[in-house]
């Protein structure tokens, strides 16, 4: 095929677009089922204890990974300390926020476990590992029964 | 059988409580008894036809077929390609093909993309095209014709959408009509 054959105008070019219906429901289990109903309903925090060894597994667990024994449910305060900390300046899409994020690791107290979070009500040099941090929930009527109930931690 | 069952049985005596499970229906999901996250990804893709296919859909759009011709082998190839890949180098001609052929298989659908029941079933064939090299043709849609009435071998020609609603796409042609004795 000779060079002047060739399209060369891209509009010229055709393409086909095309979209892929997809989606998935992925249930919480038996022990996220009950810490979110818990978090939603009463705006408690559940951990849960093995009996055995005397872990505390913070998500819940329903056994424990360590021994195979069943756990029970025990509540704790939600209140904890910045294990590590991260300052987000772009979103999922990479477009600069307005407002950066600070994202978290917070070692809950009473519990071996930690979630990872959103920090607020405070300034990002004030961060600092090991600072004190308390949830600050969504108001009852907003709560949905997901991670996103909790809308960040503040400094205590 | 009956064994199997009996072990079953016996896993389920002897195991803790979480080693059974939940059961979780549809309505347990759809009534909010069990808490969920439902995930929807936005899959977006454009797939580009490239040189030859686009050259090809820009002639559906003038109402000619369009196909290219290998010197080596001297097939003409249909749908067109901008290399021949029998012998490995790049195609010395385009050129035009009829818009008639002949099925070369079909096949009866009664249901949609999405597994919807259709109303009037579509009969999908494969169709090598006049003037193209053998077995060379395009997968399309037969119309005008009763799905008992089609067989392999029949002569097909393309019905097309008027000029003005052609838009460089396949579904210019709206589907292949018998041709007997044409």
């Amino acid at each position: 095929m000779t060079f002047n054959e060739k399209i060369v105008n891209v509009r010229e070019l055709k393409h086909v677009e095309g979209k892929i219906e997809l989606y998935w429901i992925y249930t919480s289990g038996e022990a996220g089922d009950k810490f979110f109903k818990a978090l939603k309903d009463e705006g408690k925090f559940l951990a849960s204890k093995c009996s055995y060894c005397g872990k505390t597994y913070f998500p819940p667990r329903i056994y424990c990974e360590y021994d195979f024994s069943e756990t029970e449910f025990i509540e704790i305060s939600g209140e904890g300390r910045v294990r590590a900390f991260a300052v987000a300046t772009l979103d999922s899409y990479e477009k600069p926020l307005e407002n950066p994020e600070i994202y978290a690791i917070i070692d809950l107290d009473d519990t071996d476990g930690c979630i990872v979070h959103l920090l607020g009500e405070v300034e990002i040099k004030e961060v600092f590992i090991g600072m004190r941090v308390k949830p600050v929930l969504k108001p009852k009527e907003d709560r949905e029964g997901r991670i996103t109930d909790i809308l960040y931690f503040k400094p205590s | 059988m009956k064994m199997d069952m009996d072990m079953d049985v016996n896993i389920k005596k002897n195991y803790p409580s979480y080693v059974r499970g939940r059961e979780i229906k549809a309505e347990d999901i759809e009534e909010g008894r069990v808490s969920y996250n439902l995930h929807k990804p936005n899959i977006i893709y454009s797939f580009t036809a490239g040189q030859a296919i686009s050259k090809f859909l820009n002639g559906l759009k003038e109402g000619k077929l369009l196909a290219t011709e290998c010197y080596s082998c001297n097939r003409t190839l249909f749908p067109p390609r901008i290399f021949c890949e029998v012998c490995f180098r790049p195609i010395d001609k385009w050129c035009e093909v009829k818009d008639s052929g002949v099925v070369e298989t079909f096949s009866i659908s009664y249901i949609d993309p999405d597994a919807k029941p259709l109303e009037k079933p579509i009969i999908v064939a494969v169709i090598s095209i006049d003037g193209a090299s053998p077995k060379m043709g395009i997968m399309h849609i037969l119309g005008e014709v009763e799905p008992e009435d089609v067989y392999i071998g029949m002569r097909v020609r393309a019905v097309w959408k008027p000029e003005s609603e052609r838009e460089g796409s396949i579904t210019d042609i709206m589907y292949w009509k018998p041709a007997e004795g044409d």
